[in-house]
């Protein structure tokens, strides 16, 4: 699935750190989601709406 | 991770220290007695006190992403496990001249298989060590 992740996380200048921290994750788990590498469980898909204060389907896009 | 490690290191140490123990107050080719069978079943705790930890790992790591790495890692020792010690166990059925496989190689086994499901997942998910993820901005 692809994302806007890093494009979102770019515009707030933040580092794949801070949104990790921000989301109580790792920062491998912000690598392998940017990069396309791993899709996340809805609840935590959820997680990172919330944090961009943005709807799931303004993040994640259909292949 | 570092709560996995807490536990995994003294239990390590207990494992090694009673195998060292056994092997030096045990004759090869002892009887079964009681001192012999709970000498050598220390070490045998200490193993399930390592699955206990693994276990315990996969429940306490709160992130997916990690989690999916080990349970990854879990598989594809279990898959080589599984593998050597099936196909060896038929070839001791029917060829008398195998040499057997003494099934306290079973673990170990798996161990390495971790290693190898380490190296798949890096394979798989790319370099993940901080050093490379610090520059990603």
């Amino acid at each position: 699935m692809k994302n806007r992740l890093k494009v979102l996380r770019a515009e707030r200048d933040w580092t794949q750190g801070d949104l990790a921290n921000a989301l109580a994750i790792s920062r491998q788990s912000i690598n392998a989601i940017e990069t396309g590498k791993y899709d996340p469980s809805l609840p935590l898909a959820f997680r990172i709406a919330d944090l961009f204060d943005l709807p799931i389907e303004a993040i994640f896009l259909r292949d | 991770m570092r709560r996995y490690i807490r536990r995994f290191i003294p239990i390590t140490f207990v494992y090694l220290a009673s195998i060292m123990l056994a092997t030096a107050m045990i004759p090869d080719n002892a009887p079964a007695s009681v001192l012999t069978i709970a000498l050598a079943l220390v070490p045998g705790l200490a193993v399930l006190g390592w699955l206990w930890a693994m276990g315990r790992l996969l429940i306490e790591l709160d992130d997916e992403y990690l989690r999916m790495l080990e349970v990854r890692k879990f598989l594809v020792a279990t898959a080589i496990t599984l593998a050597v010690t099936s196909v060896w166990g038929i070839l001791e059925l029917y060829a008398a001249d195998i040499p057997r496989m003494a099934i306290f190689y079973v673990f170990p086994m798996w161990c390495v298989g971790l290693v190898v499901g380490q190296i798949v997942n890096r394979s798989a998910f790319g370099d993940q060590d901080s050093c490379h993820l610090a520059s990603d901005r």
